[in-house]
């Protein structure tokens, strides 16, 4: 069995939000660059299926080669190759063609893991063009994976509970983020090891971006004049905060 | 503009869909899936009760081909995930998802960084799929039914639906509730969240929790509110012990009033806020809840 | 005229052939003792301490203190002096046999003149008493046990032996009034004397006196063959760790040298310790001396809150272990409890209560490092600190504050290489915690009233310390030769720290890493420059309580310096337990990132500090101070607790300046 784990490297999701700046409409490049978050659950998610399975897992990015130390975490974790392909397009459709590109190289695959969405464009779109490329089904948000008899049974998360699906053959699953699947510490040996292990680096093609004009990104400004109540008389308090609120008609 | 939303039969979804559309200068077609009546007036509803909206990509591609849609609308759901990327890459249309808002001459505005900064894109080819995030349209006053055609129906990956888990949330669901009681890290405890429980059942109101919250344990993933939990806009949001991290505030943008209460004055959550308590949550929940007890 | 050797006796010399099997026996005790040590790994000594006072691997000082003394049994003074008698007078009765034996074999003159009144009748039935006293005082401790003699275990084993002593220190008197009944008063046995008058029993009194004699003579020799079998071993057990045991205060990790895992050709060695046989012999000797006093247990703050972890149980469990030969058990982890190792705060209260220089928290990180850097498992929020750590050089994930947030609005100079003398190293908790980030601005405000030349990095720093303590080595001594190498390129000498724990680092593990430091706690600093004039404080006349941290206080003997400052601000005011003997805030080990069960360890601690009544609670760490800030909320709404730079700068005089 073989499975690739789709990760991207972004910039440090948790900076916050009064530290943030833009340098020409992306995050500033100070930024320090860490794999995403969902990112790493499906990473986590592959890792589990490799054990229990004994699949053979594949790390595949787009991005820059500078990238390729914080994606040997991925390999540390539990993958066993990483596949990088060069390249700085944020077009979805351009990135699902480079990724097409290199699963085809990889020979025979069963299943793509990606995390639910990207931690700094936060579009979870291209999972979803991918499948349709590969001629797989798409589901997103994923919580758990595993073989039942010829299938594969998965617990897909949605807005009020949760639900199983089953589906024959292959498929590309975006994966959201639960208790059980909460990114393993690599062991050391594990880091050492991922070191030796090859690194496959393929340029990118150009592909076809679909035709949206950015026009700008700004960091909102956050105004909001906030009325801190006095807070030594706890009911006086109680009082006054529901009073405004009724004069204000919020309740 | 040929316009296409795609939705479960929800009037309030339904209806923010069509406010976008309209923001859009579009009237639009309706594809409903799921059984009943189909709510407002549209020229043409279609209608299907398949269960697994990924297995409808293929009819879906088709019925935007035969009628030459050129918009689509989809919600920022479970649903619309399942539907908006395959089904633009079967057409070959443009995709931008999360939506927050509609501007002047066919831009569309969504959040990136966690919400921290916000991108503005003009719409230069169509067809074009948009999900639309949930709460930041008001839905649309959708009057009387339309008969609905049931829709053509190509071979899909027949994915098949083994269980429903629905999660019993008890009192009003927090999509609905006018008044919401948050709870973040600093309610430090899952006992502790009664005590927002209570105060939320005087007002009518639902209980949710940040993400932090929800790691620990002390509330259910459908309660959480923020970017990748729920959107919610309901007119008074309390939030107790929560910090206030973007991905929390991406998901009230649009809530009217916000409420902060938190030990640490310096906490995110009031920059937000319209009305600010420095205090320790406890002691000031409880009488609040006391307070509108006794108004009854 | 004297006492007469075997007098009444016949075929004494039975006695003394019946010695050298029993020695053979006591020897061969001792062997297996060594046998069970020796599977232990030898360590390659990179870090060797030259001190004066040692003597090959020896610490003379320890050994005589520590080891020979006993200075630590003491702490608790009743049984301080309970077993202070029995053990010196069972010497010093040994050594009056060891005499007759001279005597009796070379003719020493030992019973004779004043020698004999003084010693050997005199002092020897003085140490006899004492003997027996002590004894029988810890006799009834063992059948009325304080809970530390119980909990988690008990040791079994030490009413036979001690019964069996006590029949011998009481036979010995009897046979001793026996004999002066028999004979004459011994001048000077001032209690065989006064006991002789109860036995004037005749004819029958020689038999019984020869009986007792042999019995007597047997069950000492039984008793000193059975030694090394029994708990009793710790008499050559304790000095022998006593000896070998580094004085110096603190768990002494060491380093570990990742370089030989690049190595294709080497194995790489098992990181932390699974099984037995991963321990040195150090370790192992320390399990085997063990007591089970159960002192280490009463003053752990994790053990004392109703966590899973007790050290007195990791320790006695790795004893037993040890007992059954299993080394190679790898599932003692599994019998400590991960959770258990995890909630180490790593405060070494327990290594400075042990009576026989055990290290206990050094076998708890040993594991610890095994569960995070080989088998990748960790508690979910250390877990979450650790890859913040990896991924962005700081544990403070989900801060509110970014890295400049502390000093936004000031002008703070930076460290020009060649021109600035100190380095002030800001550290990631007062970096990124808000709480903490006072500290900063106060010691600016201090440092500039004292006209020092300092800077500060324009990057914030960690020393990658939480890694150490969370047992990630790896990933310190990633974070640790990337700090080495910029304060190599800066040509940094001089630090000053405003946290202990960066204090501990620099100067215990940069040192091994190779890199040496003049590191100036801010704490002994601020002490430094009142009492050179360069900072003129106001008097205050509010109370304050002082907080010893862990990593101040005992780990690195700084326990006067801070005590000089509150005084120059305020009146000092002692907690309960404080000094060496200070309680832990809970927030070392890692476990400032814990879910904590049972009864929380910073509340404790801040409610034995509001107990002083004090105005102020200080500290001289950020973790402390969190810490307490968060226990204190339990019990008031008033700030309590501040860091001691805060109290400086509050009523600082500044010169000329507003």
């Amino acid at each position: 069995m073989h499975i690739v784990v789709l990760a991207k490297v972004v910039p440090d999701y948790e900076v916050p939000a009064r530290d943030f700046e833009l340098q020409q409409f992306r995050a500033h490049s100070r930024y320090t660059r860490m794999l995403g978050l969902y990112d790493e659950n499906a990473i986590e998610t592959g890792v589990q299926l490799k054990e229990k399975y004994n699949a053979k897992l594949s790390i595949l990015s787009y991005g820059k080669e500078d990238d390729i130390p914080i994606l040997r975490k991925a390999v540390a974790m539990g993958g066993d190759s990483l596949i990088l392909v060069s390249g700085i397009s944020d077009d979805p459709y351009v990135i699902a063609s480079n990724l097409k590109m290199a699963i085809a190289s990889l020979g025979e695959i069963d299943l793509v893991l990606a995390g639910q969405q990207s931690a700094d464009m936060d579009r979870g779109v291209v999972p979803g063009i991918l499948a349709q490329m590969l001629e797989y089904p798409f589901i997103p948000r994923i919580r758990k994976i595993e073989i039942m008899g010829e299938d594969w049974k998965v617990e897909q998360q949605h807005e009020s509970g949760s639900r199983e699906l089953a589906f024959s053959g292959k498929g590309v699953l975006s994966i959201t983020s639960i208790p059980e699947n909460v990114p393993r510490i690599p062991a050391v040996r594990a880091i050492f090891a991922a070191k030796k292990k090859p690194v496959e680096k393929l340029s990118g093609i150009s592909g076809i971006a679909m035709n949206i004009d950015e026009i700008s990104v700004e960091v909102p400004k956050m105004e909001s004049i906030c009325e801190f109540l006095p807070v030594t008389d706890m009911r006086e308090t109680a009082k006054i905060l529901l009073s405004r609120l009724r004069e204000e008609r919020y309740l | 503009m040929k316009t296409l939303i795609i939705e479960t039969i929800d009037p309030k979804r339904i209806g923010e869909l069509a406010t976008a559309a309209l923001a859009l200068g579009a009237e639009s077609d309706i594809l409903a899936i799921g059984t009943g009546d189909i709510p407002g007036q549209f020229n043409k509803a279609f209608q299907t009760d398949e269960k697994v909206a990924v297995n409808l990509v293929p009819s879906i591609a088709q019925l935007i081909r035969d009628e030459g849609y050129e918009l689509i609308l989809l919600s920022a759901t479970t649903v619309g995930s399942e539907i908006a990327g395959a089904t633009a890459a079967c057409v070959g249309a443009a995709l931008i998802s999360e939506v927050i808002a509609i501007g002047d001459d066919h831009t569309v505005i969504r959040p990136l960084y966690g919400g921290k900064a916000v991108g503005r894109y003009k719409i230069t080819q169509f067809p074009v799929v948009l999900t639309i995030r949930r709460k930041y349209f008001e839905p649309a006053v959708l009057t009387g039914v339309t008969a609905s055609i049931p829709l053509l129906s190509a071979e899909g990956p027949g994915i098949r639906l083994i269980a429903d888990r629905p999660q019993q949330s008890e009192g009003v669901p927090l999509e609905d509730a006018a008044v919401i009681v948050s709870g973040g890290r600093g309610v430090g405890s899952l006992e502790n969240f009664s005590l927002l429980k209570e105060m939320a059942d005087c007002l009518g109101g639902a209980v949710g929790a940040s993400r932090g919250a929800v790691d620990e344990g002390w509330a259910s993933p459908t309660q959480q509110v923020g970017q990748t939990g729920s959107i919610v806009a309901p007119s008074v949001y309390v939030a107790v012990g929560i910090s206030g991290a973007s991905q929390h505030l991406a998901g009230i943008a649009n809530a009217k009033c916000v409420v902060a209460i938190n030990k640490d004055e310096e906490a995110n959550i009031f920059n937000r806020a319209r009305f600010g308590l420095v205090c320790d949550y406890k002691a000031i929940v409880p009488v609040l809840t006391e307070v509108l007890r006794e108004e009854r | 005229m004297g006492r007469i050797p075997y007098w009444n006796i016949s075929h004494g010399w039975i006695i003394d052939l019946t010695s050298i099997p029993i020695m053979m026996f006591f020897i061969y005790g001792l062997y297996r003792h060594w046998v069970r040590i020796r599977q232990g790994k030898v360590r390659i000594r990179s870090d060797w301490r030259n001190v004066p006072g040692k003597i090959g691997p020896v610490f003379v000082h320890a050994l005589f203190f520590r080891g020979i003394l006993g200075v630590r049994i003491y702490k608790k003074i009743y049984t301080g002096i309970a077993h202070g008698l029995l053990f010196w007078g069972m010497v010093l009765l040994f050594i009056g046999t060891l005499l007759t034996f001279l005597n009796v074999l070379f003719g020493i003159p030992v019973f004779s003149g004043g020698f004999n009144r003084w010693f050997m009748s005199f002092t020897l039935d003085a140490a006899g008493l004492g003997a027996l006293a002590g004894l029988i005082f810890l006799y009834l401790r063992r059948l009325f046990p304080p809970k530390r003699l119980t909990e988690p275990v008990e040791r079994r084993g030490f009413v036979p032996v001690v019964s069996l002593l006590g029949l011998i220190l009481l036979s010995g008197f009897v046979i001793h009034a026996l004999r002066i009944s028999q004979t004459r008063p011994d001048q000077g046995a001032f209690i065989g004397n006064w006991l002789a008058g109860f036995f004037n029993m005749g004819a029958s009194g020689l038999i019984w006196h020869r009986d007792l004699w042999w019995i007597h003579g047997l069950a000492a020799l039984g008793f000193i063959g059975y030694l090394p079998f029994s708990p009793m071993v710790h008499i050559f057990l304790a000095p022998v760790n006593a000896a070998l045991a580094d004085p110096m205060p603190g768990t002494k990790m060491g380093v570990i040298d990742f370089s030989t895992f690049d190595d294709e050709t080497q194995e790489i060695p098992t990181l932390g310790t699974a099984r037995l046989s991963d321990f040195t012999r150090k370790r192992l000797l320390d399990f085997d001396t063990c007591l089970w006093c159960g002192r280490c247990h009463e003053v752990c703050p994790a053990a004392q809150t109703g966590k899973p972890l007790s050290p007195k149980g990791v320790i006695t469990a790795l004893a037993e272990t040890l007992n059954s030969g299993d080394i190679r058990d790898n599932t003692l982890i599994e019998k400590i409890g991960a959770e258990a190792i995890f909630c180490c705060t790593t405060c070494a209260a327990c290594m400075e209560a042990c009576p026989v220089c055990i290290n206990q928290p050094k076998s708890i990180l040993k594991f610890r490092q095994h569960l995070v850097m080989e088998r990748s498992e960790i508690p979910e929020l250390m877990g979450k600190a650790n890859n913040s750590l990896e991924q962005r050089q700081h544990p403070f994930f989900g801060a509110g504050s970014g890295s400049r947030d502390w000093r936004k609005g000031l002008q703070i100079p930076l460290f020009q290489a060649g021109q600035t003398e100190y380095l002030l190293w800001i550290g990631c908790a007062v970096t990124y915690e808000e709480r903490a980030q006072k500290i900063a601005r106060d010691m600016v405000r201090i440092l500039e009233s004292a006209g020092l030349s300092y800077g500060i990095l324009e990057e914030a720093r960690c020393t990658g310390d939480p890694a150490k303590q969370m047992g990630n080595e790896f990933l310190f001594n990633e974070i640790a030769q990337k700090n080495i190498e910029e304060f190599t390129e800066q040509g940094i000498n001089k630090i000053i720290t405003l946290c202990p724990h960066c204090y501990n680092s620099f100067t215990r593990h940069y040192k091994l890493l190779g890199a040496a430091y003049e590191v100036i706690p801010h704490s002994v600093l601020i002490d430094s420059l009142i009492a050179d004039g360069r900072l003129q404080i106001a008097a205050g006349d509010q109370s304050v309580c002082y907080h010893d941290p862990c990593y101040l206080g005992r780990r690195n003997n700084i326990i006067d310096a801070p005590r000089r400052v509150i005084r120059a601000v305020g009146r000092l005011m002692e907690m309960p337990r404080h000094g060496r003997d200070s309680f832990c805030c809970g927030g070392g080990g890692g476990n400032y990132w814990a879910e904590e069960t049972g009864v929380r360890i910073n509340q404790t601690r801040a409610q034995e500090a509001l107990g002083v009544g004090s105005d102020r609670i200080a500290v001289a760490c950020p973790f402390c101070l969190l810490m307490l800030t968060d226990g204190c909320k339990k019990y008031t709404d008033v700030q309590k607790a501040f860091d001691i730079a805060e109290l400086v700068a509050d009523q600082l005089i500044q010169k000329g300046k507003t």
